[in-house]
């Protein structure tokens, strides 16, 4: 069975960039705008992984939605990479710096953007659902 | 004869006398009245205080003694020389106590006169000098009591906090913004340790510096006082030196900084800010070329007309972004240059939307307008079609398609009343509580592929300010929004 990918991004463009490849690969996509969508979506659709952009309709909207989807059942097992442009180089902390943060956050892993679709598709197979 | 040309009264009953003596003394140059009767001798010698007054004892109105006593009374330091016919050992003794300068006996001899009044002048020189002195001592005295006070009221009145502090480390003095600013509500007194009021870093800080042999400059040092509320203040601490150049204390010079950390903050989010969003649009961009230029992709044509509009849109609203950042920083910095004049505010409006056309009718919207007579304001024409650009881009951008927007403008007490309105996507209270903020944008799925900077709100808000106006904000989720602005009317020409 393909796996599920929740894209959730509130770039118009980076969905239309993954979301045709992710499905071309074979995966079944949903997305979502913002965090609250985000976490509607993961409820109804129930991925197998997520892909959540940082800042949102606020700069730790990332941060905010992987902590509600790791409180819960389902989402104990879901991974949930984070992505953002955020970087280092524009001074703005990836938070996660610190144990107590990282521990509310619970996020599987961070992505520094851009990131090419060929990568996302290899980084998926490689760490997210090696067999 | 004597270092001052003197001026001299000779009283005396005698014509002869008078005129003689007058004639003596002004060959060598000196100034003489003359008075023949004792009282017109005490009228002129009181009213003006002469150098040297010669007096006859015996007159037949009344005594010399008297006349003595009234103008020594007058004029105590100056110098007076009795002069009589009948010498007395009596008379000489009270002139004396009077306080007489000489007791001559008529007659005499020119030469021994002419010594007589060098020595006198002589004398009355010394007592002139004197008296200059101390009234100079005085007045030095009185300046620096005065100067004393002057600095004790500056030194209080300053709005830095001053602590002056001596090697020992004992307090030497202070003023009350030092208290304020530090937060001490106790009683400090002169002389007291500085440990048992200073936060230990300062302590230490300024016993390092007076341990220094070869201290020149000042030291920096922020400080955090709290509670109540958490405030940071700047110690600026310098040493201070005697004539040898030996240390001898140091005085800080204690300011509130706190607002400045506050505005250093602020300005250091909104460059991560404007850093992020900048990056936001390049990322998407390359991410299209990425898979335009990926050859093992294939790209139909489609495809590759609609990755490239979106590329040249995000370019395009990267390149208004940097316009609006660039604007914003003008007008923060003062930089912009006004040119104030008096505008119809309704056919600005009416050229604003002229030069919208192309957007307007792409979305196939209906423009209502309602448009004031004689509305006037003064104000600068670009700075205000900008202004009103943002709005009604705002509000086509936001409109769904075939929609509508209307525009009001009238007149409102002392101000013009422009109003425009949509009936598109509208707002929650959450993002209309957060409209001015910069980099706000509201994230829904109907504003996914509106573009645009975030910072055409704040550019509005900041030119409604420069303008002492007003901008209110009704608006409804899914229902619509209306923006109000309100600029004072020009007073009428």
């Amino acid at each position: 069975m393909a796996h599920k990918i929740l894209l959730v991004d509130d770039d118009i463009d980076l969905i239309q960039q993954y979301e045709p490849f992710l499905k071309q690969a074979g995966y079944e996509v949903e997305t979502a705008c913002d965090g609250r969508e985000g976490f509607e979506k993961f409820k109804a659709f129930k991925p197998d992984a997520m892909l959540v952009d940082l800042a949102m309709e606020h700069f730790d909207s990332g941060f905010v939605l992987c902590h509600k989807v790791k409180k819960t059942e389902k989402g104990k097992s879901t991974p949930v990479i984070i992505m953002t442009s955020a970087g280092r180089e524009t001074g703005i902390r990836l938070s996660a710096d610190t144990t107590e943060e990282t521990n509310w956050i619970q996020a599987d892993d961070y992505l520094e953007k851009p990131i090419s679709p060929r990568d996302i598709l290899q980084y998926l197979s490689e760490k997210v659902f090696k067999k | 004869m004597a270092t001052i040309k003197g001026k001299i009264l000779v009283i005396d009953d005698e014509r002869g006398m008078r005129e003689g003596m007058k004639r003596l003394f002004e060959s060598h140059g000196l100034q003489v009245d003359a008075a023949a009767t004792g009282l017109e001798g005490i009228e002129l010698g009181v009213a003006q205080e002469y150098d040297l007054y010669f007096i006859d004892l015996k007159m037949p109105d009344i005594d010399g003694t008297e006349v003595l006593r009234s103008i020594k009374l007058a004029h105590p330091e100056s110098i007076c020389i009795v002069m009589t016919a009948f010498a007395s050992i009596d008379s000489a003794v009270t002139t004396t106590q009077l306080g007489a300068y000489r007791y001559i006996p008529k007659p005499f001899d020119p030469d021994e006169m002419t010594h007589l009044v060098d020595t006198a002048l002589g004398r009355r020189t010394l007592i002139l000098e004197k008296r200059r002195l101390e009234q100079e001592q005085e007045r030095q005295m009185l300046e620096l009591s005065r100067e004393q006070s002057r600095l004790r009221t500056i030194i209080s009145a300053l709005d830095d906090g001053i602590l002056v502090v001596n090697q020992q480390l004992d307090i030497v003095l202070f003023n009350n913004s030092f208290l304020g600013l530090l937060e001490i509500d106790k009683q400090i007194k002169i002389g007291s340790s500085i440990h048992s009021c200073l936060p230990a870093a300062i302590c230490k800080q300024m016993q390092e510096l007076l341990q220094k042999k070869h201290a020149f400059s000042a030291i920096k040092q922020e400080i955090i006082i709290h509670p109540p509320a958490e405030k940071v203040v700047m110690f600026n601490t310098t040493p201070i030196k005697d004539d040898q150049g030996e240390m001898i204390g140091v005085v800080s010079v204690v300011r509130d900084i706190t607002e400045l950390k506050k505005i250093d903050v602020m300005r250091s989010q909104f460059v991560n800010m404007a850093a992020h969003e900048l990056k936001a649009p390049l990322s998407a961009v390359q991410g299209y070329l990425e898979i335009l230029t990926d050859e093992s992709i294939d790209h139909s044509s489609e495809m590759t007309k609609q990755y490239l509009d979106r590329s040249l849109a995000r370019t395009k609203a990267l390149v208004s972004l940097i316009n609006d950042l660039l604007n914003i920083s003008r007008m923060e910095a003062g930089t912009q240059r006004r040119e104030i004049e008096r505008l119809d505010i309704s056919s600005l409006l009416q050229q604003v939307l002229e030069s919208m056309n192309s957007e307007i009718t792409a979305k196939e919207l209906q423009v209502e307008t309602k448009w004031g007579h004689n509305l006037f304001i003064t104000a600068d024409r670009s700075e205000l079609a900008r202004l009103f650009k943002h709005l009604i881009s705002n509000a086509i951008k936001y409109s769904h398609s075939q929609g509508q927007i209307s525009i009001l403008t009238e007149r409102e007490n002392n101000y013009i009343k422009t109003q425009i309105s949509d009936r598109g996507i509208g707002m929650t209270p959450d993002e209309q509580s957060r409209l001015f903020e910069e980099f706000f944008r509201a994230k829904n799925k109907y504003t996914r592929t509106i573009t645009g900077t975030g910072l055409g709100l704040t550019i509005v808000k900041k030119i409604v300010d420069a303008y002492s106006g007003l901008i209110k904000v009704k608006s409804e989720f899914e229902k619509g929004s209306t923006f109000t602005v309100l600029l004072p009317a020009a007073e009428t020409a």
